[in-house]
């Protein structure tokens, strides 16, 4: 079983961006999967609600995308067997409280410990970490990182050794009205 | 093409200052453009209308910056862009304001008379007025740029150093720190006696800028007509609307 999972909640994203991800995915990235899972509860109001898909995606290979990204090219192998989630660092070297990034991140069978961890203590740990959930990870998980493989946008070109890049604090280029090199591989 | 932008939102005016803003450049002026606006209404009256996104970290005029961005709004490479504020009216032909030649890298602005001497003395006046941005499309897209990597900082960096006296004010003092005193590049200011400033409500004040304008250019601004030498008058000030001004009622439609 293979599953691509992504996360909307609240009104940043709409169904638009969850049916564009899909169509980069199956048009761009050349990947294969079985089920293209969406989690939509709003537990906590945040990016926290990522962490639900370690409690119900406890079997199987498991790759998650965020929602803000821009697929154009074929993607090297992604699945991981171990809890693996990018790491920054490589081009983000003055990286602030964190260097991870799990805009994408990928795990086989049950890591559910992340969860167990997590949920009893929501309330601390959201307000000990809370300038993202990255930095849970980064504190309190053992975690494996992807080789380079998504760096932030460039706005003139694309990296053309990669086939995915965040957006990072430019969800605006999503937008209508905003144009570049990505737009063309966005679904119309 | 010369694209001439805005930004319409909330409640404050009615839709009506869009259209009737585009409308009256198209009389006043000989010189094609498009009209933009950014709106969180979709009837208001442009040739694009682009969605105001309130889910954005960008807040109420602050989405004047997109416009520096070359990706923003189908801007070509060679566009001219106007970016200006919706509570303007015409009062002349407007060609040579839109029309202003304008290289890579510049910025055209309003030049504004109504600075205090003490503003002056102090180097405090702006090179700047957020009312008239003209520049080539792309050239200062750092206004953008470096906007956008942390736009809850700069929203509030003038109103908490209080520069300016409401929350989120402070777009032009943010425009005027980028492209004059950082990135150091030519500001052209339009020549003063083109622009008037008008008060709606405030009588007293109003006296005070015709004055003023009478004191520096040898004739009033408005009396029973606007002075001949104006080509906009902006209305100022937050609770400002043309809707409120009689005078206006032979222009503003």
């Amino acid at each position: 079983m293979k599953r691509i999972i992504c996360c909307r909640f609240g009104d940043k994203f709409t169904q638009w961006h969850v049916d564009n991800l899909k169509y980069m995915i199956d048009t761009h990235s050349g990947l294969e999967y079985d089920t293209f899972e969406v989690i939509e509860e709003n537990l906590y109001g945040n990016w926290y609600n990522k962490f639900q898909m370690y409690d119900r995606f406890r079997d199987g290979q498991n790759l998650y995308f965020d929602l803000d990204v821009v697929i154009y090219n074929k993607l090297p192998n992604l699945w991981r067997e171990k809890f693996t989630l990018l790491d920054d660092k490589w081009w983000r070297p003055d990286f602030g409280h964190t260097p991870l990034n799990s805009s994408i991140v990928s795990w086989t069978g049950d890591v559910s410990h992340i969860w167990e961890k997590f949920w009893p203590y929501a309330d601390v740990y959201m307000r000990k970490y809370n300038k993202g959930s990255d930095e849970f990870y980064y504190k309190e998980i053992e975690y494996n990182t992807f080789d380079p493989v998504c760096p932030k946008i460039n706005t003139t070109s694309p990296h053309t050794a990669m086939g995915i890049v965040t957006l990072g604090q430019l969800h605006h280029l999503m937008e209508e009205g905003w144009t570049g090199w990505w737009s063309k591989y966005f679904i119309s | 093409m010369l694209k001439i932008c805005t930004v319409y939102y909330g409640d404050k005016y009615s839709p009506d200052y869009v259209g009737k803003l585009f409308d009256s450049i198209r009389r006043n002026s000989s010189i094609p453009f498009q009209s933009i606006c950014v709106s969180d209404n979709p009837n208001v009256k442009a040739d694009v209308v682009l969605p105001y996104n309130y889910n954005s970290p960008v807040k109420r005029h602050w989405h004047k910056l997109k416009f520096f961005s070359p990706n923003f709004a189908y801007q070509n490479p060679g566009d001219d862009i106007i970016v200006m504020d919706i509570d303007q009216v015409i009062t002349n032909n407007v060609d040579e304001l839109i029309g202003h030649p304008v290289e890579d890298g510049e910025l055209i602005t309003y030049g504004v008379w109504w600075n205090s001497e003490e503003l002056i003395e102090h180097g405090l006046a702006l090179e700047t007025n957020g009312g008239f941005y003209k520049f080539k499309s792309g050239t200062l897209s750092y206004v953008w740029d470096d906007f956008i990597t942390s736009p809850e900082y700069w929203q509030m960096k003038f109103f908490n150093d209080e520069v300016v006296h409401y929350r989120y004010y402070g777009e032009q003092n943010y425009v005027n720190w980028k492209v004059f005193w950082e990135a150091k590049d030519k500001v052209i200011k339009t020549p003063e006696k083109w622009i008037g400033k008008y008060h709606g409500d405030d009588f007293l004040k109003n006296i005070k800028l015709n004055k003023k304008y009478f004191e520096k250019f040898g004739d009033y601004m408005i009396l029973d007509d606007v002075n001949p030498d104006i080509k906009i008058i902006h209305m100022l000030g937050p609770d400002n609307t043309i809707h409120n001004t009689g005078w206006v009622k032979d222009y503003w439609k």
